[in-house]
């Protein structure tokens, strides 16, 4: 399976509020980002139909760009392929819109297959209904119960390594047997075995006449190795399956990409693993995604991919869960103006009701970036460990509607900031189209195609930011800095602690930066650089505001959140509210009840 | 490029087919259902048996037997059959020395495995009503097909509750002014209240001790969620949370169909449901069949739609324009809009993926 001789590629994300689209085409001897559109995803009822989402986009597309994609006269969606301009030659598809995957683990330690079979089990968008394990102390009856409550679409057994121990799995997988034998409605759920290779025999004895069972390599052969791609690579086609039978009719989408409807976590984990392995120093890329329904971050590290999935953290169907599991507080704490936790969660539940609705006044908006914020904060945090401490990376790449589409691009550059408060100088850059992950499940193919459209212009690039490590007192002068234009243009400016300024540079312009650090601020054990920088679309960022980024008592923090969000969005004050006349006040329409009014008995 | 929003349905008058399922977990028993048959609201069209947990009881363990193939012999029950509460499982001897193991669970017999036996626990019964008057379409073994005719109000979340009521605006002073009846002679009692302004926990304990049968209203605070799911009645918000604005169209049309019964389904919102809160108004059609509620159209000029997102959230009014190009609107974000005329003659931009179509 290659992309060799292909020169046009569609790639597709269904994600749970939106279908993007991007087209991909040979232009110079280079593969370019030529196109994109994007359309409301039309998976959930009372559509129930992933593909009209995908034709939308893709109408839209043929309008912007001129190109005739579909094909009226076959049974397939697109002219493939590509024929006198108009086509393409292939199609990829990747999604995380649908019902997260359940799924009952079995395997034997916890320490050891049971935690491998959770990494693999983070690359794919799925919940855990049970886990079934050696150490297990429930009856049997209380394990087939577990196993049946928990309604799996699929259970993965892991455990052993290669021709070792045996029977203790064998029980385990009869208990396993015997519960999906008591189905009496439904589908019994498919099974993925990645355990002790020399047991697919009795594996396929036990349970091969009673559903469909995979196999993949062992993710754990020995004590000391671990290999999760390759099972991972398994669970993507279990779940382009599990995808198909779901509603939302994902099986016509799949059928119409070679490789089916790829989980776009698949994609991104390929995507930082090439890059990763590209890198001189093996540190690859950090790309966080904040969607609807789910939220992930990514990192390559020794060039190998480090992920954390959420599929219960989201700013859209999950954003309540999201409020509940970061804590209503830490996100009102990034508001510049009052609201109380209950007016958050009413908030957060009508954002839940509505998903794909997006917010139309400034105090929605900063309400729904504030929740971003401390995702993409709880994700980084949970991921640190794994990381290695100190661990810097650029570029840090930004997908989801909510971190990509900000009001302007500095305000996209400091979301990422706060929420995840790198150190050094780091590049920032936006995925607006779902890109990189579409982009990894062609690396499979052509990785030729990856780096090139990567290269090319597939992201936006909001541009360099110089965050100090260490602390200056706020007002005291932190940052020195001199931007010499090519055209003779020079920028001074100092950046007081506790403030950040972007510099007001259009983007591709190239300065020589001179920049001088005070006393307790250093990047990368510096005080002094001196080196030439391309702005990008939030021109050049100098983060003089410390790390850790602390956030100054309730009273003034208004003020400094304005202050920060007026630096990033070029101005030097904060935005204008908007007229009157388009914030009716509510509590005006409906003033407050008085609970003592009422009549009601003792 | 065309652009496709989601669409409430809030009609006068419109021809309504809904599908009735069987909860997942519970297994169908037969009705005497049968197409064409006209049914009303609270008529159950599908029955089941929630099925719970299962047993394993090892009959060599429990009468401590090493030969599991003796146990087995000494089983009495079938697989398929029902098994009372103290009802002998196995026996092990004859006379008063005999040990019996007794079952101690009302179930099923699923499975004997050798020396095992499996029993399922009892089921909870389960029904299924119409939820709307008129004729069965189509019966299926775990779905029932039903159409009738009337006025549709779609909602946007309900607390899991049923009935089918007359209904009734609250009284001009509210839910306090009810709160002083005397709920033995109340007109009240057993009808669905409409209440034009948002809820607080104060009425809802009024419409408990009223002893109403419904509730409908714009809002309430969210934190309200968990105590209105354990009321018994049906509530539910016709546009969300917190202090939200009502749709003047949907107290309109309620307004005109005071006093009449209605389906009041509050089921509760689920992104991969197919159900939706809604109130369903059997009308007559006379001669005239209306016509089924579209869903998935495109936008386009001159169609009526609703703004669901502050500041305008709750009023409606009718596309003038569709921009070619996104605009910025008054937080900053450059989005698809369209001109949208509001009832009051005031225009205002809107995002596209903040008004859905009226179907």
């Amino acid at each position: 399976m290659s992309l060799q001789n292909v020169h046009s590629l569609l790639i597709t994300d269904i994600g749970s509020v939106h279908t993007r689209l991007m087209l991909i085409d040979l232009v110079e001897g280079q593969f370019r980002l030529i196109g994109s559109s994007r359309a409301p995803t039309t998976a959930e009822p009372p559509l129930a139909n992933a593909g009209l989402g995908l034709e939308h986009a893709v109408q839209s597309m043929t309008e912007t760009i001129g190109r005739r994609l579909l094909d009226p006269d076959t049974q397939q969606l697109f002219s493939m392929p590509e024929m006198s301009g108009e086509g393409v030659d292939e199609f990829l598809a990747t999604g995380s819109a649908g019902r997260p995957m359940r799924v009952c683990l079995v395997g034997l330690t916890p320490e050891l297959s049971l935690a491998s079979a959770r990494r693999v089990l983070a690359g794919s968008y799925n919940t855990i209904t049970d886990v079934i394990s050696a150490d297990d102390i429930r009856s049997e009856a209380e394990m087939i119960n577990a196993v049946l409550r928990g309604e799996p679409d699929l259970v993965l057994i892991v455990g052993g390594t290669d021709d070792g121990a045996d029977e203790i799995l064998l029980d385990l997988v009869d208990r396993v047997r015997t519960a999906l034998t008591l189905i009496r409605r439904g589908t019994i759920p498919t099974v993925l075995y990645a355990g002790n290779k020399a047991l697919k025999r009795q594996i396929h004895n036990r349970l091969g006449a009673l559903t469909k069972v995979v196999y993949a390599r062992n993710v754990r052969p020995s004590l000391h190795e671990e290999r999760i791609f390759p099972v991972q690579t398994e669970l993507a086609l279990v779940y382009d399956d599990y995808l198909g039978k779901s509603p939302g009719d994902f099986a016509a989408v799949g059928r119409q990409s070679r490789v089916g409807v790829v989980p776009t976590i698949q994609g991104y984990i390929n995507s930082v693993r090439y890059l990763s392995q590209i890198a001189p120093d093996g540190t690859g890329p950090l790309i966080v995604d904040v969607g609807s329904a789910n939220s992930v971050i990514l990192a390559g590290v020794r060039r190998a991919p480090h992920f954390n999935v959420h599929t219960d953290l989201g700013v859209g169907h999950n954003i309540v869960h999201a409020v509940e599991a970061v804590g209503p507080r830490n996100v009102l704490r990034w508001l510049p103006f009052e609201l109380s936790e209950d007016a958050l969660w009413d908030y957060a539940c009508n954002k839940a009701l509505r998903p794909g609705t997006v917010p139309a006044t400034p105090e929605e908006l900063q309400i729904e970036q504030a929740v971003a914020r401390e995702i993409v904060r709880r994700l980084a945090d949970e991921s640190r460990p794994a990381w290695g401490s100190g661990q810097t990376f650029s570029p840090i790449i930004a997908a989801g509607a909510t971190l990509t589409e900000a009001q302007h691009p500095g305000i996209s550059a400091l979301l990422l900031l706060d929420a995840l408060q790198p150190r050094g100088m780091v590049e920032l850059r936006l995925d607006p189209h779902n890109l990189i992950s579409g982009l990894g499940v062609a690396a499979y193919l052509n990785p030729l195609i990856t780096v090139q459209a990567l290269e090319t212009g597939g992201l936006i690039n909001l541009g360099t930011a110089f965050c100090p490590d260490g602390h200056v007192r706020g007002g005291r002068d932190a940052l020195s800095i001199q931007l010499r234009l090519d055209d003779g243009k020079v920028i001074n400016r100092t950046v007081r602690g506790g403030e950040i300024w972007m510099a007001p540079i259009l983007p591709g312009v190239t300065a020589r930066l001179t920049l001088r650090l005070r006393s307790g601020l250093t990047i990368d054990g510096k005080r002094r650089l001196k080196l030439r920088v391309t702005a990008g679309a939030a021109g050049i960022i100098f983060d003089a505001r410390g790390r850790p980024l602390t956030l100054a008592r309730p009273k003034d923090r208004a003020a400094q959140l304005l202050r920060w969000q007026a630096a990033m969005s070029g101005q030097d004050q904060a935005p204008a509210r908007p007229a009157a006349d388009m914030q009716p006040g509510l509590d005006d329409l409906y003033p407050a009840k008085q609970e003592d009014e009422y009549a009601l008995p003792s | 490029m065309p652009y496709h929003p989601e669409t409430t349905v809030i009609r006068g008058l419109a021809r309504i087919h809904r599908e009735r399922r069987l909860p997942p977990q519970a297994v169908p028993i037969s009705t005497h259902v049968v197409t064409n048959m006209p049914v009303d609201a609270n008529y159950i069209v599908l029955q089941g048996n929630v099925l719970r947990d299962y047993q394993v009881i090892d009959v060599a363990e429990r009468l401590k037997l090493r030969d599991s193939e003796q146990a087995a012999e000494l089983i009495e029950v079938s697989e398929g059959s029902r098994v009372e509460i103290g009802q002998t499982l196995a026996q092990r001897g004859r006379g008063r020395r005999a040990k019996l193991l007794q079952s101690d669970v009302t179930g099923e017999v699923v499975r004997i495995d050798g020396s095992r036996i499996i029993l399922q626990v009892s089921a909870r019964a389960v029904e299924v009503p119409a939820k709307l008057q008129g004729e069965v379409e189509s019966v299926g073994q775990r779905t029932v097909q039903v159409q009738g005719t009337g006025a549709v109000i779609q909602c946007a979340w309900g607390n899991g509750g049923f009935c089918y009521q007359a209904f009734t605006f609250v009284p001009p002073d509210g839910f306090v002014g009810l709160s002083k009846l005397d709920v033995r002679i109340s007109e009240y009692r057993n009808m669905v209240l409409i209440s034009p302004s948002p809820l607080t926990k104060g009425d809802l304990l009024v419409a408990q001790q009223q002893e109403v049968a419904g509730v409908v209203a714009p809002s309430m605070p969210s934190n309200l969620r968990e105590f209105a799911m354990q009321l018994k009645f049906p509530v539910l918000l016709t546009e969300g949370f917190g202090q939200r604005r009502p749709t003047a169209m949907i107290y309109n049309l309620l307004q005109t169909n005071a006093r009449r019964q209605a389906a009041f389904d509050a089921v509760v919102p689920e992104p991969w449901s197919w159900d939706r809160p809604e109130i369903l108004i059997p009308l007559p059609h006379g001669n005239m069949t209306p016509s089924v509620p579209a869903v998935g159209q495109a936008l386009s000029p001159g169609q009526q739609v609703r703004i669901t997102r502050a500041p305008w959230d709750g009023l409606t009014g009718e596309v003038v324009e569709i921009l070619p190009t996104p605009q910025v609107i008054a937080n900053g974000l450059r989005l698809p809009t369209a001109r949208v005329r509001l009832s009051d003659d005031r225009t205002g931009l809107v995002p596209l993926a903040n008004l859905e179509l009226l179907g």
